[in-house]
């Protein structure tokens, strides 16, 4: 293999495809990334068995050929190479690559080909195309949902689900969820229900730039695979086996109060409290209080404190329509929803403070909704 | 193949199979026989890995002559005659299997002689046939040989393990019995050489030492009963010998357990061992123990299994609750820093060993040390300085530390400390404790008061108390602090739970659904609620706030599994997360220099942790050169 790129677009490649590279491989040859020569492209590949990333760049071929090289090692020396162009000459028989660059001489002994993973890549002629951006804002606003832990794969799912030609995306730990709804103006043709693990989508939700119009999402057949095409990258991703929660069934429908207040606001009085929350296991009283006459705002106050520290409470404008309500929260919880909702001012739906609590968008529009829920915490005495 | 009644000899080699699996079972059941007969000195001899020729000799009340031929029968025993023998048994053995099946499988000479008859008796028999009964000249007691065992059961040979490993297994057998009857002598030859012998003059220390050997012993502490917390609960006798923190084995097996003289195992009873080192020893590591258990026959069914190996206790928790205190208070009793290792002579290394632990012998609870070193060395761990009539307040700490005069004063007899029990809140369990702040009493002092003298590496400092040098390590010594504050913070707190989505549905087996209604209301204190919605069906409602990054099938699995260990539940989780957060956050970092006044405060608080010695991993907090070792090592002593 003799080729040769440009250090800028080895290195935008390598930092994508390296995302897929495992942090404790199993296999000593999952460390490594795949270069190989595609027609007149050269390709780089990494997988960690579940994901797995391809990555195409443009330079010249003059020798066709595929070998691996060590992730880390290969990253680190391209990233402080100077700008110019990348001579990459691979003895095949020693599988060692010589990398030149300007003046700098490297070898670095590779591991043959044949043993790196096969990575299938999607075709782009099947699949359902999604805006790219679109679906970026979308894994954004539910993958912080899914549970962290890996012990309940599930939960560290995001149900994918496409309705006729609405996208549907849910994600929840088990204390907390969100769902997001949109509406794509290219009709999909086929409906389909999987659960993708939220660690490949929120990778994908990385690579995508400004520069994807779509992405192409499709799921062949009899593979247990979700594949994703962007423009010059493929995402493939196993799916995780399971039933999703019936999550629909603790959606609240009917409300007792509900409180708009500016998001701002209300994300800044819980970065104060979560200061003190900290050693009450992160919560927050919430007191939300209807106006008293005609004239006067209604307002929330959210309080938390700690034993050993002090306390806080602060008090923000609000429209409050329904019964008065003092209900406990993850404050965690509140943060993290609050930093990813995007509109400049958001809905509270509430019953009683042992029943779920809602919260969306004051202007959910009408492409795209999103709604999350967040179960109460009680303090028993 | 039509139904019949097996042959006599068939069906005594399958029974010989439950309770005869090696030499070293037969070796067990002889000398359970010898011992129920009275016997105070037994002599246990073998050749081979045991299966060529095996002989006990005991100095036992013997059988009869016209009862030989009775012995070897199934089901005939002397030691029980109505059911309700079985429900207060006091001998060991009561089947009335031991001596039938160990003659079904081997070539076996019975030669008795009872201690009202004038001549013995000889009995031979092969593979349970009686060959011959005939009188002989024989001392008062039995001797049973066994030869060529398991010559008719070829299967059984075969998974005979090396002569090596059988040995092993007959030395441990002969071994347990030991420790359990320190009054009886003992004798274990093999291939006609003496391996094991004790003296019978009823010291369970003596045995010990021949077990384990001199040097195991020495870093032994003597555990003595303690009475029972309530009176409502059963008298529960535990007493023995347990090792100090430092000395430590990678595996349990070197914890021997003994109920009513019976060699038992119970995970639970060890595991109750192994608890009372929690945080003193690293995990993964396991002490070595020697405990009797004594609970009334009545409160303990030992009719389980044919080898007797296992028991059941009439309220195992009472049991298990006994065990762990009770080894719990000897060893923060006894606990001491890690000393410096001598490297010189061996004569030294005696020395200070002895001067550390005072020949273990000694009851650990009484006050008497054997020689002037010892006691002198004991005070400045011992003594509580917090008691009333000294009246000082925290800022003048400072100014009475080096007051040798002081010092004198407070020494008070060790055994006035009062420890207050693991894990507690520190509340004003001292009411005449001076407060360090208002409303906050100190808590009883657990070390001398120590004088920074520097600091090294940026990670020991380096103390002078008024028994030697003291070297603490910074971080092990800033997290059992913490650890101590925090577990007393959240013992106090209220109960915080966080509510779980309508759609988590849990589908248990019913084990587990059993297990769940059976602790509802100690799941449902920490916070853990739940419906039931449909045969083995729960619908979680809510689980504690401080596990809520989990998923919460996983709590209630965690929980479940606490509770059936009998531990608090969840405690061990949160405590694993508090100790994480100390060690990877909070704690004072090595490599950190400290400022005097950073250090002085630093010791201060470690003076009055319940358990200064060990970091909540397991590893000391502080290393103790004394100042005997001082003056050795410069040549003054």
């Amino acid at each position: 293999m003799r080729v040769s790129v440009l250090q800028e677009n080895l290195q935008r490649a390598l930092n994508i495809v390296t995302r897929a590279v495992p942090s404790r491989p199993t296999l000593p040859i999952l460390n490594n990334v795949m270069i190989s020569t595609d027609n007149a492209r050269i390709k780089l590949s990494a997988t960690n068995l579940d994901l797995g990333i391809h990555v195409w760049i443009g330079g010249s071929v003059d020798e066709e050929g595929a070998t691996t090289v060590p992730a880390k090692l290969f990253y680190d020396l391209v990233s402080i190479l100077s700008p110019e162009r990348i001579d990459l000459n691979l003895d095949k028989r020693t599988q060692t690559l010589y990398l030149h660059c300007g003046g700098n001489n490297n070898q670095i002994k590779c591991i043959d080909a044949v043993e790196f993973p096969i990575i299938p890549e999607a075709d782009a002629s099947t699949g359902i195309a999604v805006p790219a951006l679109e679906f970026k804002r979308m894994i954004e606003l539910v993958a912080f949902s899914a549970s962290k832990e890996e012990n309940k794969p599930v939960l560290a799912g995001i149900l994918t689900r496409m309705e006729g030609n609405t996208l549907i995306m849910a994600a929840t730990d088990g204390y907390r969820l969100s769902e997001c709804r949109a509406v794509l103006e290219r009709g999909a043709t086929t409906s389909f229900q999987v659960i993708i693990p939220a660690r490949a989508l929120f990778e994908l939700s990385r690579i995508i730039s400004d520069a994807d119009e779509d992405v192409l999402i499709s799921l062949p057949e009899g593979r247990r695979q979700v594949m994703f095409h962007l423009n010059n990258v493929d995402v493939v991703s196993s799916l995780i086996d399971g039933t999703f929660p019936d999550y629909e069934r603790a959606i609240p429908k009917n409300f007792q109060t509900i409180t708009t207040v500016y998001t701002e606001d209300l994300l800044r009085s819980a970065r104060r409290a979560a200061i003190f929350a900290r050693d009450n296991a992160d919560t927050t009283q919430m007191h939300i209080r209807p106006p008293e006459g005609t004239h006067t705002h209604g307002e929330v106050v959210l309080s938390s404190s700690s034993a050993e520290k002090g306390s806080n409470e602060s008090l923000i404008d609000a429209s409050v329509e329904g019964a008065p309500l003092e209900i406990a929260l993850n404050v965690r919880y509140l943060l993290e929803v609050l930093g990813v909702v995007g509109d400049d001012q958001i809905e509270i739906c509430t019953n009683t403070s042992s029943d779920a609590c809602l919260i969306r968008p004051y202007h959910n529009d009408e492409y795209r909704q999103f709604q999350h829920v967040i179960m109460p915490m009680r303090i028993n005495n | 193949m039509p139904i019949r009644v097996l042959p006599t000899l068939l069906a005594a080699q399958i029974a010989a199979g439950e309770v005869i699996e090696r030499p070293a079972s037969v070796v067990k059941e002889l000398i359970e026989n010898a011992l129920d007969a009275g016997a105070t000195a037994l002599n246990i001899e073998i050749h081979g890995s045991g299966t060529k020729l095996l002989r006990v000799r005991d100095n036992g009340h013997g059988i009869p002559a016209n009862e030989l031929e009775l012995a070897i029968a199934r089901h005939a025993t002397s030691k029980i005659q109505s059911v309700d023998d079985l429900n207060h048994i006091r001998t060991l053995g009561f089947r009335g299997e031991a001596l039938h099946s160990i003659a079904a499988v081997s070539r076996l000479t019975l030669t008795s002689c009872h201690h009202k008859q004038p001549t013995g008796a000889q009995l031979i028999a092969e593979g349970g046939q009686i060959k011959d009964i005939r009188s002989v000249g024989s001392a008062i007691g039995t001797t049973v040989e066994v030869a060529d065992l398991f010559y008719n059961v070829p299967a059984r040979r075969k998974f005979l393990k090396s002569d090596a490993t059988e040995k092993r297994h007959v030395v441990a057998v002969v071994n347990q019995y030991a420790m359990a009857y320190p009054k009886v002598r003992f004798q274990l030859i093999i291939d006609g050489r003496e391996t094991f012998h004790t003296s019978g003059n009823g010291k369970l220390g003596d045995v010990i030492v021949a077990v384990m050997g001199l040097d195991t012993f020495r870093s032994m502490i003597e555990v003595a009963p303690l009475a029972p917390l309530r009176d409502d609960l059963p008298f529960i006798e535990v007493y023995g010998f347990t090792t100090l923190p430092e000395v430590n084995r990678a595996n349990r097996s070197h914890i021997y357990l003994f109920v009513n003289g019976r060699a038992i195992t119970d995970q639970r009873l060890t595991y109750a061992v192994v608890q009372a080192y929690h945080t003193l020893i690293p995990s993964g590591r396991y002490p070595l123990a020697v405990l009797m258990i004594n609970i009334d026959p009545e409160d303990v069914d030992v009719n389980v299994h044919p080898t007797k190996a296992e028991v059941r206790f009439r309220s195992p928790d009472a049991v298990f609750s006994a065990v762990q205190r009770t080894v719990r208070h000897a060893i923060t009793q006894k606990m001491s820093p890690v000393h410096v290792r001598q490297t010189p002579t061996p004569e030294i290394d005696t020395d200070t060993k002895q001067a550390t632990w005072p020949p273990s012998s000694t009851s650990s609870i009484s006050k008497s040390s054997t020689s002037p070193t010892n006691s002198k060395r004991r005070q400045q761990l011992d003594f509580d300085l917090d008691t009333p009539n000294i009246g000082r307040y925290s800022h003048q700490i400072g100014q009475s530390q080096t007051d040798e005069a002081f010092l004198e004063e407070a020494n008070y007899p060790h055994d006035e400390i009062v420890s207050p029990p693991y894990i507690q809140p520190k509340e004003s369990d001292d009411p005449t404790a001076i407060p360090i702040t208002i409303g906050k009493p100190k808590r009883p002092r657990t070390l001398p008061i120590l004088r920074v003298v520097g600091q090294l590496k940026a990670t020991y400092i380096i103390t002078e108390g008024p028994a030697g040098m003291y070297l603490i390590d910074q971080h092990a010594a800033h997290e059992r602090i913490l650890y101590e504050e925090l577990m007393a913070a959240y013992s106090q707190k209220q109960v915080i739970t966080q509510q779980v989505l309508d759609t988590f549905i849990l589908e248990l087996g019913s084990a587990q659904s059993q297990a769940l209604f059976t602790y509802k209301d100690e799941l449902a204190n920490v916070g853990f609620t739940f419906e039931e919605f449909g045969r083995n069906t729960f619908k979680v409602i809510s689980v504690p706030a401080l596990l809520s990054d989990r998923d919460p099938a996983q709590v209630l699995y965690g929980l479940l599994d606490d509770l059936a260990n009998g531990d608090p539940a969840g405690e061990a989780e949160i405590e694993a997360k508090i100790v994480k957060r100390i060690c990877k956050g909070i704690a004072v970092k090595a490599g950190q220099v400290l400022s005097h006044h950073e250090m002085q405060n630093l010791v201060h608080q470690l003076e009055r942790c319940e358990n200064p010695f060990t970091c909540p991993h397991g590893r000391p907090t502080f290393i103790h050169l004394s100042n005997e070792a001082l003056e050795r090592e410069f040549g003054r002593a």
